[in-house]
Order: C-alpha cells, then sequence, then structure tokens
C-alpha cells in the first residue's frame, strides 16, 4: 500500500476515474468481442471526439473561475460557418479560412467576457445571450444550408501523420517518433525531478519510486503508439488527436506554472481574497472567456473538417458535452478546483461511454440515459469522498 | 479502506489490460475488405489474426467478418421521429434478416456527431455494406471515404449524400417528380372545390439542410410558376422564393407561425384556397392555422401518408398527400444490397446526380398521389393504413 502510495502520488482519489477508463475499456472490449481495442476503433474514438475535449479544456478554466459558458457550441457553429461561407464566397485559402475563423472566437470571447468583467453581468446570462445570439447568427448567414468548407480542411479533422521511412518497423514511423519523443520526454522530466527532489527538503528521495513511475508510463505510451500506430496503411495517431495533445500540455503549463494560471484558480477559490491579494480578478475573467470562444472556434475547425462541411446545427449541445466532461473530471462547481488532465480523463470516459454502447448496437436513447447516470454517479461519489474526508 | 479498493482494482485492470494486449490493430490489416471475389466464410473474430500479416497491397481478399446467411449490413437512419423513418427501421430489419443478413440499425437523433460515430462503428463491426439516411447530407464526407477505404459499399437512402467521394448510389423517390405530383394534386383540388379561377394560394417549403426539399420545391414550381404569371393562382404574400418558403428542419411549429404570420398579415379581407405544403406534418400545422383564424380549410397538398394525415385526407381536412411507400424504397435498397453481396456490384441505372464531387448512380422510384378518391387503391396492400380508411 505504501508502496503504491509512493509511485503514484500521496492523493489517490485521483486515479479513480483512470480506473474507471480502463475498466470501461476492458468491459466493452470483452463485450463487443474484441472490437473496441482496434487501431481503426482508438482512432475513430479519438477524431470523432477530439473537438469535445478542446472544448472542455477551456471550460474547465471557466468552471475553475466560477462561470460557466453556455455558448461554445453555438461560437464553434458560428466561427466555422463563417469560416466556410468567406472561404467559398472569396476563394480563399484554407490558412487564411482558419484565421478568419479563429479571429471570430476571439472577438466572441471578447465580446462576452466584456460583459461578464466589465459590466459583471454573471457568466451564465451572458453566455446564454451569447448562444442565442450566435446560434442565431449561424442559421441567419447559412440560409440553414449546410456549406462546403476547403479539402484540405479535412487534414484537421480527419487527416493522419506520413507514413515515410523503414517498413520492418510495421507501424506508422511518424507516430512511432511521436511516441518515442513521448517517452523521451517524460523519462527527462522525471529524471529532473528526482536529481531536484532533495534541492528542499534536503532528504533525496529514493529512486525506485521515478523508475516504476517511468517504466508504467514507457508501457502506456508504448502500447498506445504501437495500437495508433499499427492500422490499415496510411493511418496513424489522427491530426485532430494531435491538436489536442498540444493543447493539453500548453493547457497544463498555463494552468500549473504560469501566474495566469495561478490567479484563474485563486480567483475561482476566493474571488475577494484574490482580489485583495493583488490578483487582477476582471483581466482574469476577460482573457479566460476570451481563451474559451478560441478555443470553440478550434474544436469548430476540427468539427467540419471531419465533416467536409459547416453546417447550421454545428455546435448544437457541445457545451453540454464540454460541461459533463469537466464535472466527471472532478471540478467543483462551486469553482477554485479541477485539473486539466481529469478533465481530459471525464471526458474519455464520456466518450468510451458512447463508443462503446455504439459498437454494441445500443440506440442513442439509452446512450443518453446511461450518460446522465454516469454523470451524477461520478459527481455524487465526488461529493461523499470530499464529505467523508472532512 | 477505499483507497486499498480502488488500488487493488487498478492493479487488476492494469494487469487485465495487459493482457488483453494481443488485439489491438496489426497493420495490414483491411477492416472488413469484403469484396466480390471472397464470398466464402472467413474466420470471425479479429483477435485471431496475426499481427505479421502480409502487406496491404494484397489484403483484398481480407479479414471480413461474415455470419453464416449473408454478412453484415448497416442501416444508418437520422432519427425516428417521423413515421416514415419509423417504419423505415422495422422493414430494414425484417427485410435484412429475412434476407439472411445480420442487420445493425442505428438512428442519430438528428445530431451529426452522432451519426458519424455510428457509421465508424458499423465499419468496426464489420458491415459490408452500409445504408444511410443522413441528418445532413454533406457532413458525412470523411467518415465515408472511411467507409471506402475500409472496401465498404456505402448507398443513400431517401436522400443524397453530398461532397464526398464515399457513395456508391443513391435510392430514393424522384424528388423533382414528387414536388410536380404534389403541384398538380394541388390544381386539381382548386378546380374541383374552389369554383372559378383566380386562387390565393401561399407556397410552403422543406427542411433547407434536406437535399430533397429545393427540388420538391423546384418540381412544384414548374408546375404553379406559368399558372401564377398568367394570373390563374394569386401568391397573396408575395413569398416565392424557396429560402422564403422554407421550413427549417422540417419543423412543423415554425410551419404553423408563419402561416399563421401569412394569415395575420396577408389575409384578413380575403380567403385562402390553396397552400403548397412540402409534407403532411406541416400540412396538418398549416390547416390548423386557418382552423384558428377563422379561415374555410384550404385545399392543402402533403407528402409521407402519415397515419393522421391518411385520416384527414379520408374525412376531407386535407386534400391530398402524397405516398412514398417505405415498403417499396426498404425493398428496392434491399435488392441493391443482394446484387453488392452476391458479387455483381451496383445495378444499372441511367439516372445520376452530382453531388458536387463526383457523378452518384440514382435509383428512382415513382411516388402516388393520394387523394379520398383512390385511398383504398393505394392502401390496399397496406392493412394498417387501410385500417384508417373507415367511415
Amino acid at each position: 500500500m505504501k508502496y503504491i502510495k509512493k509511485v503514484l502520488g500521496e492523493d489517490l482519489r485521483q486515479y479513480t476515474m483512470v480506473v474507471a477508463l480502463i475498466a470501461l475499456i476492458i468491459i466493452f472490449n470483452i463485450a463487443s468481442g474484441g472490437k473496441m481495442v482496434t487501431s481503426s476503433n482508438f482512432q475513430n474514438l479519438i477524431s470523432g471526439n477530439a473537438y469535445v475535449l478542446v472544448l472542455a479544456l477551456g471550460m474547465l478554466m471557466v468552471i475553475v473561475i466560477g462561470q460557466i459558458d453556455l455558448s461554445v457550441g453555438s461560437v464553434a457553429g458560428f466561427a466555422s460557418m463563417v469560416m466556410a461561407i468567406t472561404a467559398r464566397q472569396f476563394n480563399l485559402p484554407w490558412y487564411i479560412a482558419i484565421l478568419i475563423a479563429l479571429a471570430i472566437g476571439m472577438i466572441a470571447g471578447a465580446w462576452q467576457g466584456f460583459f461578464l468583467s466589465r459590466l459583471g453581468i454573471p457568466g451564465f446570462i451572458t453566455t446564454l445571450g451569447g448562444m442565442m445570439i450566435f446560434r442565431g447568427g449561424v442559421i441567419w448567414i447559412s440560409n440553414s444550408i449546410s456549406v462546403p468548407v476547403p479539402s484540405e480542411l479535412k487534414w484537421f479533422g480527419a487527416g493522419y501523420l506520413p507514413e515515410w521511412g523503414p517498413a520492418f518497423t510495421g507501424m506508422n514511423n511518424s507516430t512511432l517518433l511521436l511516441g518515442i519523443i513521448a517517452i523521451v520526454a517524460y523519462v527527462i522530466a522525471q529524471m529532473k525531478k528526482f536529481t531536484h527532489s532533495g534541492d528542499v527538503t534536503g532528504k533525496k528521495e529514493a529512486f525506485w519510486p521515478f523508475a516504476v513511475r517511468i517504466g508504467i508510463v514507457a508501457a502506456v505510451i508504448g502500447y498506445m503508439t504501437w495500437l495508433f500506430g499499427s492500422g490499415r496503411t496510411g493511418t496513424s495517431f489522427p491530426i485532430p488527436g494531435l491538436i489536442l495533445v498540444i493543447l493539453i500540455i500548453l493547457y497544463y503549463l498555463v494552468t500549473e506554472r504560469t501566474s495566469f494560471g495561478r490567479h484563474v484558480y485563486a480567483v475561482g477559490g476566493n474571488k475577494s481574497a484574490a482580489e485583495l491579494s493583488g490578483v487582477n480578478v476582471k483581466r482574469t475573467y476577460f482573457l479566460t472567456m476570451l481563451n474559451m470562444s478560441v478555443l470553440a472556434a478550434v474544436a469548430g475547425i476540427l468539427f467540419v473538417g471531419r465533416s467536409t462541411a459547416a453546417g447550421p446545427a454545428d455546435g448544437t449541445s457541445w457545451e453540454m458535452d464540454a460541461i459533463a466532461s469537466v464535472f466527471i473530471g472532478g471540478a467543483a462547481v462551486s469553482g477554485g478546483v479541477g485539473t486539466v488532465i481529469a478533465t481530459m480523463v471525464g471526458g474519455l470516459v464520456m466518450a468510451v461511454l458512447n463508443n462503446g454502447l455504439m459498437l454494441m448496437g445500443v440506440g442513442a436513447d439509452k446512450t443518453q440515459v446511461i450518460k446522465g447516470f454516469v454523470l451524477l454517479a461520478a459527481v455524487a461519489f465526488d461529493v461523499y469522498n470530499k464529505k467523508s474526508r472532512g | 479502506m477505499k483507497a486499498k479498493k480502488a488500488v487493488s482494482l487498478f492493479m487488476t485492470a492494469a494487469l487485465t489490460a495487459a493482457a488483453l494486449t494481443g488485439c489491438g490493430g496489426g497493420r495490414g490489416r483491411e477492416e472488413a475488405v469484403q469484396t466480390a471475389n471472397a464470398p466464402a466464410a472467413v474466420e470471425e473474430t479479429a483477435e485471431a489474426e496475426s499481427v505479421e500479416e502480409a502487406e496491404p497491397a494484397d489484403a483484398e481478399e481480407g479479414a471480413g467478418t461474415t455470419s453464416a446467411g449473408g454478412g453484415i449490413v448497416g442501416v444508418a437512419l437520422p432519427w425516428l421521429g417521423t413515421q416514415n423513418w419509423a417504419e423505415a427501421e422495422v422493414m430494414f430489419k425484417e427485410q435484412l434478416e429475412a434476407a439472411g443478413y445480420e442487420a445493425i440499425i442505428q438512428a442519430a437523433d438528428q445530431k451529426v456527431p452522432q451519426q458519424q460515430q455510428q457509421i465508424e462503428s458499423m465499419i468496426e463491426n464489420g458491415a459490408q455494406v452500409i445504408v444511410v439516411g443522413p441528418v445532413d447530407g454533406s457532413q458525412l464526407g470523411s467518415v465515408l471515404e472511411k467507409a471506402k477505404d475500409a472496401g465498404v459499399y456505402v448507398i443513400g437512402y431517401d436522400r443524397l449524400l453530398e461532397n464526398t467521394t464515399g457513395v456508391d448510389g443513391v435510392v430514393q423517390f424522384g424528388s423533382v417528380k414528387t414536388g410536380e405530383l404534389q403541384a398538380q394534386a394541388l390544381l386539381q383540388g382548386l378546380e374541383e372545390l374552389k369554383g372559378e379561377a383566380p386562387y390565393n394560394i401561399e407556397l410552403f417549403g422543406g427542411g433547407p439542410a434536406d437535399p430533397n426539399a429545393p427540388n420538391f420545391f423546384t418540381g412544384a414550381m414548374s408546375v404553379l410558376q406559368p399558372l401564377i404569371d398568367d394570373g390563374t393562382l394569386v401568391v397573396v404574400s408575395g413569398q416565392t422564393d424557396f429560402t422564403q418558403c422554407a421550413t427549417v428542419d422540417w419543423d412543423n411549429a415554425k410551419a404553423q407561425s408563419r402561416m399563421d404570420a401569412l394569415l395575420a398579415g396577408n389575409y384578413s379581407d380575403i380567403e385562402i384556397d390553396g397552400v403548397l405544403s412540402p409534407n403532411d406534418g406541416i400540412a396538418r400545422a398549416i390547416i390548423t392555422s386557418c382552423e384558428n383564424a377563422g379561415q374555410p380549410i384550404p385545399v392543402v397538398s402533403g407528402l409521407d401518408a402519415e397515419n393522421e394525415s391518411v385520416e384527414w385526407v379520408w374525412s376531407g381536412r386535407q386534400y391530398s398527400t402524397v405516398a412514398k411507400p417505405t415498403n417499396a424504397l426498404v425493398a428496392e435498397t434491399v435488392s441493391i444490397i443482394d446484387s453488392l453481396i452476391s458479387g455483381n456490384g451496383m445495378p444499372e441505372t441511367d439516372v445520376t446526380a452530382n453531388n458536387g464531387v463526383i457523378d452518384v448512380p440514382v435509383y428512382e422510384l415513382p411516388p402516388v398521389v393520394v387523394t379520398k378518391d383512390n385511398a383504398k387503391e393505394v392502401f390496399a396492400d397496406d392493412p394498417d393504413r387501410l385500417a384508417l380508411l373507415t367511415d
């Protein structure tokens, strides 16, 4: 017991959802006769859910500051529709189109941030308004007709890494390279942590927990690399997944290592205390909302890339999926609590549930019911745990 | 202690995960490539396949999963919220299973991402043919191309699949023809019930996201426009563009509000004689709106022969509907599936439709106009609807 704690860190509770996730994958794999854990299904899982996970990254920060954003789906739909229409009308190249979508996201976020931070209108109201405005906007500008997007965008929503190099590896070498980079980076980070572990206390930690940790993580990454890389030729770890991973790393660093990240948690934990200790609350609110809408635009781009067209109903109820991911990941409704990694795990739990039930041919109606129960159970478990602790 | 429990669970899970490692990808394995030249039964389980299989190029004879009778057929429907889709679900199940196929039928609750994932899961489940009634015909591009890459045939059902190369054919009722029939039935009703011309009419279109909707409207207008031009028909509101007349999402409530507004704005001192309606739900919404406004019931067209509208046609409240017998459409689709799975490819057809990327073969069936006069004949083979025609 003590040894396991040493490897995983003191707070074992954060692993509950990881356990649930692994258990779900195994159960579904058995129940579906081995169709869950295959290269192509995992590729589907990632490309089909990347947009929700991207939204969840932004939503996490919004929820941590104690707000909520109901407009993300509509903003995603609006940004991608404006992109599709302008690109088609003026025959714009794809990179300009993407810049347009991101700009729309930024404007939308600034709009919401302004109402929240300057006028003090609660995020719920601001973004409820935003939800109607941008949804209406999508239908208005599109006349309710889907608009094809530049074909290059398909790469962002459903593309794969290039094939190159020797064939004897038996997998996609781009994926292999990424896997190796990930393992090396993790090893370096852990070694750094180990060498600095005695800096403050003067007492060096034992080496073996680091070694075990490295072993486990390397094995997981290695397996994932093989799983994603060994699919049909031409497939690899999906591009939307790669974009997601880059964003996860970025937001992990932002929330854990920057002063802005600390401000976000401080404002969410206790607004007045944060204000008194010199945190610019208005700025934090504004930037968090701005960031959310930019990520919504990114999610919109990923989705229309996969769909090859922007549709009038794009984004409908995406905010709910994002919010559910954050809460399943253990964030507190009152703000101040929640981490990037846990949110991603929460989102993956939802995604795996969806995917597994679909593989087993369970209808959308029942899936919805099950997802509702899982959300309730996860949050109830969390609340119960906190109560029994303090 | 709870933590202890969690850890032991975690360990078990990790171990099992390691044990399951064998069932992963396997480069060179083509998902369900069950092409014409490989009708023989192939090993069932995916786990059994060796990872070191040969180069993908010769994976053509593939590792598809084949059940005893025929093969696996996926059917992705947009939702089950209207009668024709609900019927389609039941009929596909019956007819596919009767023909010896294993049917995977899923409905997407009108959500595009849901449908994308359902189609992917059908590919994963080894479907050899996937029938797609799309939520939005142009938003399945990359998913259908994935199906094509996996060697799966894709047949559009009732709606065109646009903006993708991953479609092999579309089965539908001629949609322009449907519109023409609706307009002709409207004219016939006007002459029969509303005396001498000119007639005051209004026009309604279907959901703009459905590629059929503009075709219905175009077909109807090809009949009506000459008569509007010569003054026989008067569109009092002046709204004759599809975008003005369209009903977003085929939503009956939206159609009813539009009709309310049209009546309030244009018909305070005149009577409305007829309304072109693209389907039955919208037709009933229009009729209800007219009744609420104190107008005499106008001649209204329809589509789908929903039970409620069949009753209304029988009792004279709705003048006509157009039946697109789901049974016939499903039967046509299943016959194409037969041809594909037995290795004969897509049947011949001389009709094609451009989907924005390629020309797609279209298999069109003729729809049937239903009025009170011919209802008994049309539904002679349809006991459910025939039962509605009581006195």
